[in-house]
């Protein structure tokens, strides 16, 4: 389970000191604070942060807004942003709208609110963003899992992931060093991790392939790396046939 | 010397007859008319000639004359042309052309259908003129055909005047026996007034001869059957003749008698004549009359119109001007009205202005001037070194500061609600971390207080609202339930799903409570921040949640007993299913 990266851009050190303190507090990793528009291109590139912070107006210009469009406009590089402002001026934020930021946070901030509007940006930037669902403490990604957790948000590599076991209502995510209960279904993970890599093996189990150490078929039983076992059910077993991994 | 009067009256006798032939033949002409109309309709083609016959049958001569001519100008078959010449010959005798008649019918051929009757018509005109010598050939002519109806005339008349004709020539024993051979035809046939002018000629005829035993009856039986009739021209005569024998037989009171009789017919005569023109008079006067009336009718029916054309015009005008009349008073009431309530609301504003300077210039002045002490204090003890009162001195501070910005903060709010300027972007949003983060500022403060902090919401609960300004709402709602509940307290947050798809969230304390009458005065609808005279900034921050939850679609309740506490409730939309 790793932190998140957040790149700060702002031009207040007070303000910037205050967001600083709430982040570090929350287990996040700052990778750097941006004054103006030319260090935060420069940043978002060079440390490839999870999520950027950005105040809209840098020296007096609204240059965060400028800052979202530039990034907007590469296909690909764009990651979730969020707006911050001690303006509630409608045409400063009709205009930052257009940006699609994935999160507004309005000065004088807590920390809740802090913590609130990047759970909202992650879930969001992700297409999860589905605030009739039910409750779900997780977000998931490409490349990550987004577990909350303590208020805070942190990331699990999905290349990380041993196995994924459905207990009830929950997910228990299994990595080599650690176990998480996620809020979320199996089926709704599943949507989102690489077919070629894991697998089901059991109505209660997704397996990843490249972990997995040893299949005994005729105990039904799957070695996991890490000494993790698994149940290999006979429904589930055709996917042996696809596959070629034996070492 | 009386003989030459006599021949004289004779001659007006005798003149009469032939007139009464063409009378005759009018009546009896219906061989000759149906003919005529059917070749009426055989020549339909024609139009003068159609035109012709059909004036002719209607007796109008000058059409007659007019189109029969216009029909002769054409090249026409013999048929045509006969019967053309006919109408036209005829409507000249008619007319007493009597030269231009006689040509006419002499220039018809002997194929003629109806060539007896021109040889007649000649005859008598002939005989008309007196040319008696001329005429003779023509009516014995006439008198050798047989007498049939068909004929359309009758031989008896033909006889007379053939007769009359002898008589005017002195041929007196011709005459005789041809007067009486119409006389014995005219006894037959009981034709009174033919009878009498033969009578009358009969005796002539004598009296010319001097026979006078045989006229002087003839006379008398003239006479005596002329006072049954009723022609006044035979009544006239017969007296005439009457006293004319008389007079040359001596009988003077006699023939005197008779004059008078013969000159009171000629005065009926001319008394019926003079009758008729006094009833002709009489009658245009009356038409003159009545005309003169007509035209009064009219003239007072015109001035009658155009004095209700005038009325209607009037009242139409008169309506138009009641109408716009009524319409720019019923508009003149509108503005006003619109101006009383522009007024109305103005003084609000003007209240609320003034309210916002006494916020400023009081709440906020004493707010900040605290905050000036305190930091003089501070700066106090902190030279003196007396650490021990700094940190009670601060957090001293520091409650002002944080009462001292939420009134700007509404100040702010408020004055971007009224210009409208704040962004506002209804959107779903999750009510607990919401709450949670608007809690968090004041859980420090609550420790402090001791007070018992609960939220009751479920995690799934989704408002649909604009999320900076209902965290204003609520923000300013736990700010009062923290000022008004003292240490220990309660405040709870729950919430509860109600029907039309809405949200009720109550934030109940067990603070100081309000009054019915407070709860009415802050829940009344209005522009106006409250007037509470000992009051600081609260009445502005219910004020700004009420307007802030309109604007959300939303409403504020609250429910109250003084020394028991309050609940503030909001009534939330929910998002839709669909969006």
């Amino acid at each position: 389970m790793d932190k998140l990266k957040v790149l700060v851009i702002e031009d207040t050190p007070a303000e910037s000191d205050r967001l600083l303190a709430v982040l570090h507090a929350n287990n996040f990793e700052v990778v750097g604070v941006a004054a103006s528009f030319k260090d935060a291109m420069a940043l978002y590139y060079s440390a490839t942060p999870d999520i950027a912070i950005v105040d809209i107006f840098l020296n007096g210009n609204p240059e965060g807004i400028t800052f979202a469009e530039a990034i907007s406009a590469v296909p690909g590089a764009v990651k979730p942003f969020i707006f911050l402002t001690s303006s509630n001026d409608r045409q400063i934020f009709e205009r930052a709208k257009l940006t699609h930021p994935f999160s507004f946070l309005l000065k004088p901030f807590n920390e809740l609110e802090v913590l609130y509007a990047i759970e909202m940006a992650i879930e969001k930037f992700y297409g999860q963003h589905e605030v009739t669902e039910e409750e779900t403490n997780a977000t998931v990604s490409p490349e990550y899992l987004f577990i909350k957790k303590n208020k805070s948000l942190k990331k699990v590599a999905i290349a990380d992931i041993v196995y994924i076991e459905v207990e009830e209502r929950y997910c228990n995510v299994i990595t080599q060093q650690e176990k998480f209960v996620v809020m979320i279904s199996l089926n709704r993970i599943a949507e989102y991790l690489n077919p070629a890599v894991f697998f089901k093996t059991h109505r209660n189990f997704i397996i990843n392939i490249s972990h997995a150490s040893e299949i005994i078929p005729s105990d039904n039983l799957i070695l996991m790396q890490g000494g993790h076992k698994v149940t290999l059910s006979d429904k589930y077993k055709d996917f042996l046939k696809d596959t070629v991994i034996f070492k | 010397m009386y003989k030459i009067p006599l021949r004289i009256y004779l001659w007006c006798i005798a003149m009469c007859l032939p007139v009464i032939a063409f009378a005759q033949a009018d009546t009896t002409l219906s061989l000759l008319n149906q003919t005529i109309k059917e070749k009426g309709r055989q020549y339909k083609q024609q139009p003068d000639f159609y035109k012709a016959h059909t004036f002719f049958l209607a007796k109008e001569w000058d059409s007659v004359m007019v189109y029969s001519m216009r029909q002769l100008e054409k090249n026409n078959s013999s048929e045509v042309e006969d019967y053309s010449r006919y109408f036209r010959a005829t409507g000249f005798a008619r007319k007493g052309l009597l030269d231009e008649a006689l040509k006419e019918y002499a220039a018809i051929s002997q194929q003629f259908d109806f060539y007896y009757k021109v040889r007649l018509s000649i005859g008598e005109i002939l005989l008309e003129q007196n040319k008696f010598k001329l005429a003779i050939p023509y009516f014995k002519e006439i008198e050798a055909l047989e007498d049939t109806p068909a004929l359309g005339f009758k031989v008896s008349s033909v006889a007379h005047n053939l007769g009359l004709c002898y008589l005017h020539l002195g041929r007196f024993k011709e005459a005789e026996q041809c007067l009486f051979k119409g006389f014995k035809m005219q006894e037959k046939s009981k034709d009174t007034l033919a009878l009498i002018g033969s009578y009358m000629d009969i005796a002539t005829l004598y009296y010319e001869q001097y026979q006078d035993d045989k006229a002087i009856p003839n006379f008398i039986k003239a006479y005596e059957l002329s006072k049954k009739v009723n022609d006044f021209a035979l009544k006239q005569n017969a007296a005439l003749n009457m006293a004319v024998v008389e007079e040359n037989r001596e009988n003077f009171t006699t023939a005197l008698n008779y004059r008078k009789e013969y000159e009171a017919w000629r005065d009926s005569l001319n008394n019926r004549n003079k009758v008729w023109e006094l009833a002709e008079l009489e009658k245009k006067f009356a038409v003159a009359q009545k005309q003169k009336e007509v035209n009064q009718l009219i003239s007072e029916n015109k001035v009658k119109k155009a004095e209700r054309d005038r009325l209607v015009y009037t009242s139409g005008i008169l309506l138009v001007l009641i109408a716009v009349l009524i319409y720019f008073y019923r508009q003149k009431i509108k503005i006003n009205r619109i101006i009383e309530a522009q007024k109305v609301k103005l003084n609000d504003l003007n209240a609320a202005k003034d309210r916002l300077f006494s916020i400023v210039s009081h709440d906020l002045r004493s707010s900040v001037s605290a905050l000036k002490s305190s930091n003089a204090y501070l700066l106090q003890h902190y030279e003196q070194k007396e650490y021990e009162v700094l940190d009670e001195q601060l957090h001293n501070s520091s409650e002002i500061a944080n009462s001292t910005y939420n009134l700007l903060d509404n100040l702010l709010n408020w004055a971007l609600l009224q210009t409208k300027q704040a962004y506002f972007n209804m959107e779903a949003l999750r009510l607990l971390p919401l709450l949670e983060q608007v809690a968090y500022n004041y859980t420090a403060i609550m420790h402090a207080k001791d007070i018992h902090f609960t939220i009751d919401v479920p995690a799934r609960a989704v408002v649909f609202a604009d999320r900076e300004s209902l965290k204003l709402v609520l923000r300013n709602l736990l700010d009062n339930a923290i000022k008004y509940t003292a240490g220990g307290g309660l405040i709870k947050i729950d919430a509860a799903v109600k029907k039309d798809n809405k949200v009720q969230l109550s934030i109940t304390d067990t603070g100081k409570g309000m009054t019915a009458e407070v709860i009415e005065e802050v829940l009344k609808e209005s522009d106006v921040l409250i007037n509470k005279k000992n009051g600081t900034g609260a009445g502005l921050g219910l004020q700004l949640c009420k307007s802030i939850l309109l604007k959300n679609k939303g409403a504020l309740a609250i429910e109250s007993e003084p020394g028991k506490g309050t609940a503030m409730i909001i009534t939330l939309q929910m998002p839709h299913k669909n969006g």
